[in-house]
């Protein structure tokens, strides 16, 4: 059916992106560079398990796509307070 | 098949923008810029033409909604804390008018 084929093409479009931010991560200049290159993967892993929830008929997935998304959040915050710190100690 | 469709190719459209934009960009702050674009409204589009589409209980559509809602409070909220915590890490910004310098000598 043509919507099962949509959803396929959506699945690969999305890794294919996630696959160029790893780039990012991989070599971003700075510290700051690879903690949004993070998030955004992540970001995108929570999508792609909402897909593939909806694509297999599982649908209790979708409540490891919310616990993701806010270990991702909580995750990002702590990140962030840590360069926080970091750079004022530094200078 | 139906209008639904231009949900999906919008969100579709945004993701692969954001990932151009996150590749090509010369600053930490533009590159959250497009990451921010990207996450929010890309992935809010997709979730939501799986809301329309799919046949499923109402509960299962009441959580697909829940996890759009905490895409929309949550990623905004990481992204401010990320920008602010570069400014205050050292990265300097490639600007010429630096307000955020102003008010916070």
């Amino acid at each position: 059916m043509a919507q099962e084929s949509l959803l396929v093409s959506a699945f690969y479009l999305l890794v294919f992106t996630a696959v160029l931010i790893t780039y990012r991560v991989l070599r971003g200049p700075t510290l700051p560079d690879r903690v949004v290159g993070l998030n955004t993967v992540t970001t995108k892993v929570v999508v792609i398990i909402a897909l593939v929830s909806v694509m297999r008929e599982e649908y209790y997935l979708i409540d490891l796509a919310i616990v993701l998304l806010m270990v991702n959040s909580v995750g990002g915050l702590i990140l962030a307070k840590y360069m926080e710190r970091r750079g004022r100690s530094g200078t | 098949m139906g209008p639904e469709v231009l949900v999906l190719l919008f969100g579709e459209a945004v993701m692969v923008f954001g990932a151009l934009g996150i590749i090509r960009f010369p600053d930490v702050y533009t590159r959250l810029h497009a990451a921010t674009k990207c996450d929010t409204g890309g992935a809010m589009s997709i979730i939501l033409y799986l809301v329309l589409t799919m046949d499923a209980p109402a509960l299962v559509r009441a959580k697909f909604l829940v996890l759009a809602f905490l895409i929309a409070m949550m990623n905004p909220m990481v992204s401010h804390a990320i920008a602010r915590a570069a400014y205050r890490y050292g990265v300097i910004p490639k600007v010429v008018v630096d307000m955020y310098a102003w008010d916070n000598p």
